[in-house]
């Protein structure tokens, strides 16, 4: 229950319009996309306008979910500010992995950091990222190996 | 554009110091106006540039030269801010109501990695993509993939600048690094290392321009504006915006070529007519991408010329003699004009164990948070 006594919901998205809904089967959820009909770009999240030509005819899709890393970094350090990852701090990955369609999504990638490499297989994953000061879920994504390391 | 010059350099060494933005601001701001040979009185209007100050920093710094009612103004543009206010000065002399003007860039800023609120969106911090380092450093490994550049040569970047600051007493660190020790300092974003990497801080600049003809009445030691080009990164161009996604489909040219393209062709000369440059070194591979970004070199050829010396204080094309950003540190706001003050002092001769035998012309570049790149060039 909120203060002014309105039920929240359980579970909410890290960023409203880039999960679909609804959220309780984390397994069915997938990352929602903006394709410009007229350049054909797409971009992540729901868009009103095209980033690259600003145009408004905008479709709003389901983004497939396996993947290859085009590239990443190793995060040694805790990130600064209201950081939500796991406490204490573990060195994670980050990279831009490459969806079938036509955009490359900048995310938080799982497998060993010492192991990682370009190219590699990926498979979205939704999950519960941290509970927000309300005692709500909050629901982010990352992408995880899908061979061995 | 060579209807305008620079006649007066200022600078506060770039460090932590204990003490007020606005003392810092003031001090760099005078010796500018000195080193012109003009005085706080003759200045027309006047611009700061800063990041993360609060607001009405330029009023406050000042009035400490004296109060009068010439107009000053804050900008920000991220790490191209220095750049956007010298521009402005530029413009309203080029416009013909001033003819002399000053630009003062100042910045005092905390220890460590920057507020990531100031650049990200809430839930980018919540999940950590929002160090500014992992961005540069994901450049870095795309770019060892396509085209074999080493750990080894961006540590060469290090090790080359580190030995120039050595010479620079408005820097930071002033330490020369073997290459061991710099690669064995700790990974702060995989494959960049601490000591490849700039650090902010706090620190002042300042310059005073003129026009042409002002100048001539005014004497001194002129050194011309020929290019001052600000630009943002177009679509996908760039992903330290920083984007939430970018496009698979296309590879359009990342903002530092687009800028150094317009300011040559602006400045009616090519990389290869300039003596000097001072360049954006927030970390050691950046340095290698943008030989290649501003044609000192070809596209994979970046760490080839760190290899083959060039980029050396004695080589043919200088890069970073103060020892760029890694060793001074990255006061946002001063930083360009920071680097200004390297080149004007260059072409003037004056900068001792560090100069450039000869150098007639120079540039530097800036690029940062939302893709702002500015490219200022110059030449006596
Ligand atoms: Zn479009």
């Amino acid at each position: 229950m909120s203060e002014d006594g309105k039920d929240l919901p359980k579970r909410v998205a890290i960023r409203d319009d880039l999960l679909t809904k609804p959220l309780d089967d984390l397994d069915k959820v997938r990352l929602v996309g903006s394709r410009c009909r007229q350049c054909g770009e797409t971009s992540l999240g729901e868009r009103g306008r095209c980033p690259n030509c600003g145009s408004g005819d905008m479709e709003t899709r389901e983004l497939g979910t396996e993947g290859t890393l085009w590239t990443y970094t190793v995060v040694r350090n805790r990130p600064p500010g209201k950081y939500r990852g796991p406490d204490p701090f573990q060195p994670f990955c980050m990279g831009l992995v490459e969806l079938p369609d036509g955009l490359r999504v900048n995310a938080l990638v799982e497998g060993d950091v010492e192991e990682m490499e370009i190219g590699v297989p990926l498979r979205l994953r939704v999950f519960v990222h941290h509970e927000n000061e309300a005692g709500q879920e909050v629901v982010g994504f990352a992408f995880a190996r899908t061979d061995k390391p | 554009m060579s209807d305008v010059v620079i006649l007066g350099i200022g600078i506060h060494p770039f460090g932590r110091f204990d003490k007020t933005f606005e003392e810092i601001g003031a001090e760099a701001a005078a010796q500018a106006i000195d080193d012109a040979g003009v005085t706080w009185q003759d200045i027309q209007t006047a611009y700061l540039s800063r990041m993360y100050l609060p607001a009405t920093s330029g009023a406050r710094i000042l009035r400490r030269l004296g109060s009068t009612d010439i107009p000053i103004c804050d900008i920000e543009a991220a790490c191209a801010s220095g750049g956007v206010a010298l521009r402005q000065a530029i413009l309203a002399i080029r416009s013909g109501e001033i003819d002399l003007a000053l630009v003062l860039g100042t910045e005092k800023m905390p220890r460590g990695f920057m507020d990531p609120s100031m650049i990200y969106a809430p839930w980018q911090v919540a999940m950590g993509l929002s160090l500014n380092p992992s961005y540069w450093s994901m450049r870095a490994k795309r770019h060892m993939y396509e085209h074999g550049t080493s750990e080894l040569q961006i540590a060469k970047v290090a090790h080359k600048n580190h030995r120039n600051s050595v010479h620079n007493p408005n820097a930071m660190y002033r330490k020369e690094f073997s290459m061991e020790k710099i690669m064995e300092s700790p990974l702060v974003c995989d494959p960049i290392h601490l000591l490849e990497i700039c650090a902010p801080n706090d620190g002042a600049a300042a310059v005073v321009v003129a026009s042409k003809e002002r100048a001539a009445k005014l004497g001194g030691r002129p050194i011309q504006v020929d290019a001052c080009v600000h630009t943002l990164a177009t679509y996908s161009s760039d992903f330290r915006c920083p984007a939430d996604s970018m496009s698979a489909t296309m590879a359009p040219p990342g903002p530092t070529s687009a800028t150094a393209r317009k300011a040559y062709e602006i400045a009616g000369i090519g990389p290869q007519d300039i003596d000097c440059f001072e360049v954006q070194d927030t970390d050691a591979f950046c340095e290698i991408e943008i030989y290649e970004d501003i044609g000192l070199c070809g596209l994979g050829e970046g760490g080839a010329l760190i290899d083959s010396g060039r980029t050396e204080i004695n080589g043919d094309t200088p890069v970073n003699m103060s020892g760029g950003l890694i060793c001074k540190g990255e006061p946002v706001g001063a930083s360009h004009l920071g680097q200004i003050h390297e080149i004007v002092s260059q072409l003037r001769g004056d900068s001792g164990p560090r100069q450039v035998s000869g150098a007639r012309t120079g540039m530097a570049h800036v690029l940062g948070a939302g893709g702002n790149c500015a490219v200022t060039i110059m030449s006596r």
